[in-house]
């Protein structure tokens, strides 16, 4: 079989924000009825997490479970684990309503960091990003400038971005520009 | 009325101008018109105009709840083309803008009619596709249009960039005799003669309520008091569902705000209108050297003649695409119109569920283009209760399946 | 620019993450019923100058269709409300009575 590469090859560029295409992620849509004990399970066995709140991410030991919608999560683990996690996301939910889809190939990931991190991100998606407003842990689904993505931000201040594979080179040289070094606002400084 | 002429401007500069007339009579309203206009925009004042100038009806009010020109007429973008493709669409926009080519001299009144010529880019091989068939439609309608290839565009348009990041120019619908016309000229030339005739422009009064007997129209209610007609004509854009609410029947328009902006004069660079309906843009110059600048509708219903930030966005991207140069440009000013859309984009001319009530409504955006031909055709229908141009535009072609589709023309481009 | 807040997700979300569904609580006439009500329910749209009641979606964001009342003539919004209605829920007509008394949309009023 042929190696997996993911849509830019890891692409960077360092300006205002360090901007990262971060590689081949793992993803699973998974819909179902968030509030119930099943799902709550399986979800716990998958990732190690909870069913995160509304727009929260929750991280645990071997994934990431985001809100996507009032019953639609997006799990996330290591690339190459995926198909064992849709195949144990079946049995476990076998006769509960549901759906559990790898699409770890239709997205495209990146990172954003540094100092004016919020401000890069705030720059292209209509989003209060004020410090307080959108904190570590908070999951959005949004628009960055013409195209769909989703983002949240980690411990460490990393803004995470996912958005699909088809518009990455869009992602990634809107995310450039707006990290451009004669681009800045300073408006969270 | 005392005539503009050479002479006269040469006259009235010797006296500091002290000797002009006032161009149409402020007047109070009847107890009773054999006529009233609801609306005194283009096509309301167009309508008046026709039935006195051919129909001889000259006991006629134009109401207008502002001031005349101030609805859409006087905020549009003001591209005049007759390249439709259905029949009835090509002869009544061919009808306005052959009406367009002698108007001034008509009025004795510029309206600064300027056929520089129009062309509307194909940007994909859908639209090449679509154009071609147009330009063959027209052939047959007797319009004047021809289907040009990139190179042709290019020598028109120098500042037009070909190759498009997103979308190519493959070509252009190229209407020789279509262009622009100074908008609030056209209502106030229309006014003029209108007056002229005796007939009253009622501004700043309301029209509140339809008054009805037995199913016919007897009158109206107004801010300045109730007026009696034996006809009345709703002529009154995005607000026709407003008005035909009041005589009691529903139009099928919905009211959506369009926008314009227009950028700091330049010196002359682009001698033609441009259209970019694909990538949902399009440009002129004025006379005065802004670049003239239009775009698409919101998506929801409003009355605020005013629209959403990021259609402007959006438009101007589309022009920085088609004409690189206007990313350095500053934008001036920017306004909204509320237009009044129907499901197939073309307009309604036409008998209502009221006896002697006419509705026309539903110009969308892109009914500048039409006033003189509308007012033909609403003052016939009026007039005679028959109207050749309008009877494919009845309201009830929805009910009997005829719809004349232009949405492609009129519900993306102006 | 106009500012929804998704019932679903609790964003206040700007309407560039938005799409406008059109008129809310339609009725479908389809086969069977009059000429007259299948023309009205294809062609004729609420278009009030005033209130109004409309669908839209959050599209770029939990994807969920909802409801909203608000004001065409001023673009005050009311509030938003579930799409799992056929009719406007009695605490947003109480928020559309407060503002507008007297309101009426279609077979609705407060
Ligand atoms: C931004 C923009 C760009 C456009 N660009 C183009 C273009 O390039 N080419 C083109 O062909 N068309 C264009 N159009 C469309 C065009 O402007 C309209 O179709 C046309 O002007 C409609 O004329 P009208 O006389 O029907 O309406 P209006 O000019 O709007 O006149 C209606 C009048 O009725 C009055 N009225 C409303 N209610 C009442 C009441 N109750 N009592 C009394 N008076 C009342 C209003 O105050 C108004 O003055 C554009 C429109 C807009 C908004
Ligand atoms: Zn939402």
């Amino acid at each position: 079989m042929s190696d997996a590469v993911s849509a830019l090859n890891g692409a960077e560029f360092n300006g205002l924000a360090k901007v990262v295409e971060t590689g081949l992620g793992g993803m699973i849509t998974l819909r179902g009825d968030l509030a119930s004990d099943r799902i709550k399970a399986a979800v716990k066995a998958a990732t190690g997490t909870e069913v995160p709140a509304t727009r929260r991410i929750a991280i645990g030991a071997a994934g990431a479970a985001a809100w996507m919608s009032p019953d639609e999560l997006l799990l996330m683990v290591e690339y190459d684990r995926v198909g064992a996690v849709v195949a144990k996301l079946g049995e476990d939910l076998a006769g509960a309503h549901h759906m559990a889809v790898n699409v770890s190939d239709a997205r495209a990931c990146f990172a954003v960091s540094g100092p004016a991190a919020r401000e890069v991100i705030a720059k292209v998606a209509p989003v209060d990003l004020a410090p307080g407003q959108f904190e570590a842990g908070d999951f959005r689904r949004t628009r960055f400038a013409q195209v769909a993505g989703a983002f949240w931000l980690d411990e460490a201040g990393v803004f995470h971005i996912v958005c699909f594979r088809s518009v990455a080179a869009y992602m990634f040289n809107l995310l450039s520009t707006a990290a451009h070094p004669h681009a800045k606002v300073g408006v969270y400084a | 009325m005392k005539r503009y002429s050479a002479f006269a401007v040469a006259r009235e500069g010797l006296r500091y101008h002290s000797g002009w007339d006032r161009a149409w009579r402020a007047a109070a309203p009847k107890r009773h018109y054999d006529v009233i206009i609801v609306g005194a925009g283009g096509h309301g004042l167009a309508t008046a105009y026709y039935l006195g100038k051919n129909f001889g009806i000259t006991n006629v009010a134009v109401i207008e709840k502002g001031w005349l020109g101030g609805g859409n007429t006087g905020r549009n973008t003001t591209i005049i083309r007759s390249n439709y493709l259905q029949d009835p669409s090509a002869a009544i926009y061919e009808k306005a803008r052959s009406l367009y080519e002698g108007l001034s001299q008509d009025f004795n009144y510029n309206v600064m009619f300027s056929p520089r010529g129009v062309i509307m880019l194909a940007q994909t091989e859908h639209e090449v596709r679509g154009y071609k068939r147009t330009a063959h439609a027209n052939a047959l309608q007797g319009v004047a249009t021809e289907w040009i290839e990139p190179a042709r565009v290019k020598e028109l348009v120098p500042i037009i960039n070909l190759d498009g990041p997103r979308y190519p120019v493959l070509g252009g619908l190229w209407q020789e005799r279509g262009g622009t016309a100074r908008h609030d000229a056209v209502a106030w030339g229309y006014a003029r003669a209108c007056s002229d005739m005796g007939m009253d422009i009622i501004q700043q009064c309301e029209v509140t309520g339809v008054r009805t007997e037995n199913g016919r129209v007897i009158g109206v209610e107004t801010t300045k008091g109730a007026i009696d007609c034996d006809k009345l004509g709703m002529v009154v854009a995005g607000n026709c569902s407003v008005l035909s609410q009041m005589a009691g029947f529903r139009l099928p328009v919905e009211s959506v705000a369009l926008q314009a902006l227009v950028s700091e004069p330049i010196k002359p660079c682009m001698d033609v209108v441009v259209m970019a309906n694909t990538v949902h843009g399009y440009m002129s110059q004025s006379d005065k050297g802004e670049m003239v600048i239009g775009g698409g509708t919101d998506g929801y219903n409003n009355y605020t003649q005013r629209g959403s930030f990021h259609h402007i966005e959006e438009t101007v991207r589309a022009l920085v695409e088609t004409f690189p140069m206007v990313s350095r440009l500053k934008m001036l000013r920017q306004w909204g119109g509320i237009v009044d859309v129907t499901g197939d984009r073309s307009p309604l001319i036409s008998k209502t569920p009221v006896q002697n009530c006419f509705v026309n409504a539903g110009w969308g955006t892109g009914g500048f283009k039409a006033i003189p031909g509308s007012g033909w055709a609403m003052a016939e229908l009026m007039a005679t209760g028959h109207s050749p141009l309008a009877e494919a535009f009845s309201m009830t072609r929805f009910k009997e399946g005829r719809f004349i589709d232009e949405s492609v023309a009129a519900g993306v481009a102006h | 620019m106009l500012i929804l807040e998704c019932p679903y997700c609790g964003v206040h979300a700007e309407e560039t993450e938005l799409q406008a569904g059109g008129e809310a609580h339609l009725k479908r006439f389809g086969p069977g019923s009059s000429d007259e009500a299948f023309h009205d329910y294809l062609f004729l749209r609420e278009n009030p100058r005033g209130v109004h009641l409309e669908r839209w979606r959050h599209v770029n964001g939990c994807g969920k269709w909802f409801h909203a009342a608000r004001c065409t003539q001023t673009l005050e919004v009311f509030g938003t409300y579930r799409a799992q209605t056929s009719a406007p829920p009695q605490d947003i007509r109480d928020k559309i009575t407060a503002k507008r008394p007297g309101w009426t949309w279609r077979e609705f009023e407060g």
